[in-house]
């Protein structure tokens, strides 16, 4: 049992379910994210933990106390809100006390907690000011303080730093994982950005479609995703997905594909696993990563299982810190992440280095991960 | 190219501006005329209005038109003047406008931020209040009046244009808390907030320019209404409205026009007060959630 438990959570709306059977349990100092395309019952989910929502059918509990039905002022969470809803009357040392003062916490005691958190985020300056006269990053951290001067058990966080611009969605992004660092709170958080998801997380939950498609550790998500959706969704840019045809030989499985000036290209998959064997001559799609196809020098030296294929280069895109390559492989155009001063040029023939340790087959009908 | 530049938004030709100026410039004295009349008249001697001129300024200058329609005209049997009326006519409005503006901002509270099935249907029934002609609810308001026995009293005025107003004012209300972001109410309700904790603390500080609209339009519809008043208002208790009407269409003696235009002046003031002192939001809360700002 965990410190924040999702069991069978469902919604509708009428007949219409959303949201179907997610189960998630939460340690306590987790720093959980929900990440999804909009539409897929992320921000649903987190309302239903704040009380924001009901739940259809199944139990939330927090520190084993089941939440259903509970008021949200009850269940001792926070949340900061996507515009982080800082109330445009009150000055900002209103706005963080507002909720003590809401739950009945003496004048003095709610400012001692106003002052120490206006230390942490360093909004001192900034407490007789109203919302409105201050910057967007200003405003993330009053809609942060207010939610750190309740003591909750858990934050919620919904897709907080979206209203921000590129540099200070960087910047807010550090500050959050050292504040988790520091506070060693209990987090769930809800974004649409994958590298939000990758950064934060201690944990991700990648959900489309009202399903929790992959629960797992940013590293699991990124290296063995669960299935094509979480494939492509995780990850910029994204997982090359490339239809190969499975050739089991004498010792040895092969993915078996074809480039436009080279002919066909055998690829050893690095262990000869039944399930893999059980699709011989059939077609799957096999998944690589940008950064698994490089240059042979800049190939991964600790990987036992570098396989080398000559195909011709389309199109350079240096971006400062790597150059992406375009090549065509089986039809579908593939993208390499080389290191900036890899020798590459359009229209070469190029011997691409792509280390299997790291290629992920699928099933194309299930679009699940082949084990 | 140079030519071109002459011929900006900015910089209209000199001729196409006086023009201008000088249309607006008439129109402004057409429309300020009947003020204009109603004020120098207010000012003469009875005689110098029925010896015509009635564009002249006054000859000999003088209060006591004002004084008469204020402490002595003769309203009805007594020689009362407006004086009585006028308090009649606060007393009146102030409880009406306060009440159907705070019910009508916990309506459109309670419509946009505390959604249940057939809200819209409800709201639209509401609605209906706006287009009702006054003649139609003349006999079943006299009627639920007699029942609650307020009739002939001040309070049954205030209930009738309570009832009436609500309408309009929920209408503002809703539209104006309908673009209020919802996420400001969940944050409050995280807080720990409750309903009317919400409503006093979080939306009703923030609805000044609506809250000024509503005052306007209730205020000034109160103010001049003449048919509830004379209808449901009967001699003492009558408002403003009704007690101008009696000094001006008495059939007896002689026409005092000075008086009677003094009399309407002073019936006016208070709606004309309320627009210079608020008038400045009044736009401004028409316009609030037209444009993103």
């Amino acid at each position: 049992m965990g410190f924040l438990d999702i069991r069978n959570a469902t919604k509708s709306y009428g007949a219409v379910e959303v949201l179907h059977q997610v189960d998630i349990a939460v340690e306590e100092g987790e720093f959980l994210v929900l990440v999804g395309p909009s539409g897929c019952g992320k921000s649903t989910l987190l309302n239903m933990i704040a009380g924001l929502e009901d739940i259809t059918s199944g139990e939330i509990a927090i520190k084993g106390n089941v939440v259903n039905g509970v008021h949200p002022s009850k269940r001792n969470i926070a949340m900061v809100f996507q515009s982080y809803a800082l109330y445009p009357n009150m000055t900002v040392a209103q706005n963080i006390t507002f909720g003590l003062e809401m739950h009945g916490v003496p004048k003095a005691d709610r400012d001692t907690a106003m002052q120490e958190v206006a230390k942490l985020l360093q909004i001192e300056q900034l407490l007789s000011r109203k919302p409105g006269q201050l910057s967007g990053g200003q405003r993330q951290r009053v809609a942060m303080g207010r939610a750190l001067v309740r003591d909750p058990d858990v934050f919620l966080f919904d897709e907080p730093l979206s209203n921000l611009d590129a540099k200070l969605r960087v910047d807010m992004r550090t500050e959050i994982k050292k504040l988790h660092q520091k506070l060693g709170t209990t987090i769930v958080y809800v974004t649409h950005d994958q590298i939000e998801a990758m950064t934060l997380s201690t944990r991700i939950a990648v959900m489309n479609g009202g399903y929790v498609q992959q629960l797992g550790t940013p590293k699991e998500i990124y290296d063995n995703p669960a299935n094509l959706f979480v494939a492509s969704f995780m990850g910029s840019p994204s997982m090359n997905l490339v239809p190969v045809t499975v050739r089991a030989e004498a010792n040895a499985i092969y993915a078996v594909t074809t480039t436009e000036s080279n002919g066909e290209i055998k690829l050893a998959f690095p262990e000869p696993t039944p399930a893999l064997k059980a699709y011989d001559g059939q077609q799957i799609t096999l998944g690589i990563r940008p950064e698994a196809i490089t240059d042979p020098d800049g190939a991964d030296r600790k990987s036992t299982h570098v396989e080398t294929l000559r195909a011709q280069v389309e199109v350079t895109e240096p971006a400062g810190s790597d150059t992406f390559v375009t090549c065509h492989l089986g039809g579908t155009e593939c993208i390499a992440r080389m290191r900036a001063d890899a020798d590459v040029a359009p229209g070469q023939v190029f011997d691409f280095a792509v280390n299997m340790e790291k290629a992920v087959p699928f099933d194309p009908r299930s679009e699940n991960r082949i084990f | 190219m140079a030519q071109a530049t002459q011929d900006t938004a900015i910089r209209t030709g000199r001729v196409t501006r006086t023009l201008i100026y000088l249309v607006l410039l008439l129109f402004a004295l057409f429309y300020m005329l009947p003020l204009y009349v109603m004020v120098v008249n207010s000012l003469k001697p009875l005689d110098e209005i029925t010896g015509g001129g009635m564009m002249n300024l006054p000859e000999m200058w003088t209060l006591e038109p004002w004084r008469k329609a204020w402490s002595e005209a003769q309203i009805g049997v007594e020689p009362t003047g407006l004086k009585p009326y006028f308090w009649n006519s606060i007393q009146m409005v102030v409880p009406a406008v306060a009440l159907s503006t705070v019910l009508g901002a916990l309506n459109g509270y309670v419509l946009t931020k505390w959604r249940f099935k057939y809200d819209t249907i409800l709201f639209g029934l509401m609605l209906f209040a706006c287009f009702i002609p006054f003649q139609i609810v003349l006999i079943p308001m006299a009627r639920v009046l007699g029942v609650l026995g307020l009739a002939g009293s001040v309070w049954g005025l205030v209930l009738v244009h309570l009832v009436y107003g609500i309408g309009f004012t929920t209408l503002y209300f809703r539209n104006y808390y309908a673009v209020f972001p919802t996420e400001l109410v969940r944050a409050a309700q995280i807080d720990g907030a409750g309903f009317f904790q919400i409503f006093w603390r979080i939306l009703l500080p923030s609805s000044g320019p609506i809250a000024v609209v509503s005052v306007i339009w209730q205020f000034t519809n109160i103010w001049n209404d003449f048919l509830f008043g004379a209808s449901f208002a009967a001699g003492d208790g009558a408002p403003m409205t009704v007690a101008l009407n009696n000094l001006v269409q008495s059939s007896t003696g002689v026409k005092e026009y000075n008086v009677h235009f003094a009399g309407a002046i002073l019936a006016a003031t208070p709606t004309l007060l309320v627009y210079i002192v608020a008038g400045r939001y009044f736009v401004r809360g028409l316009m609030a959630g037209s444009v993103k700002g």
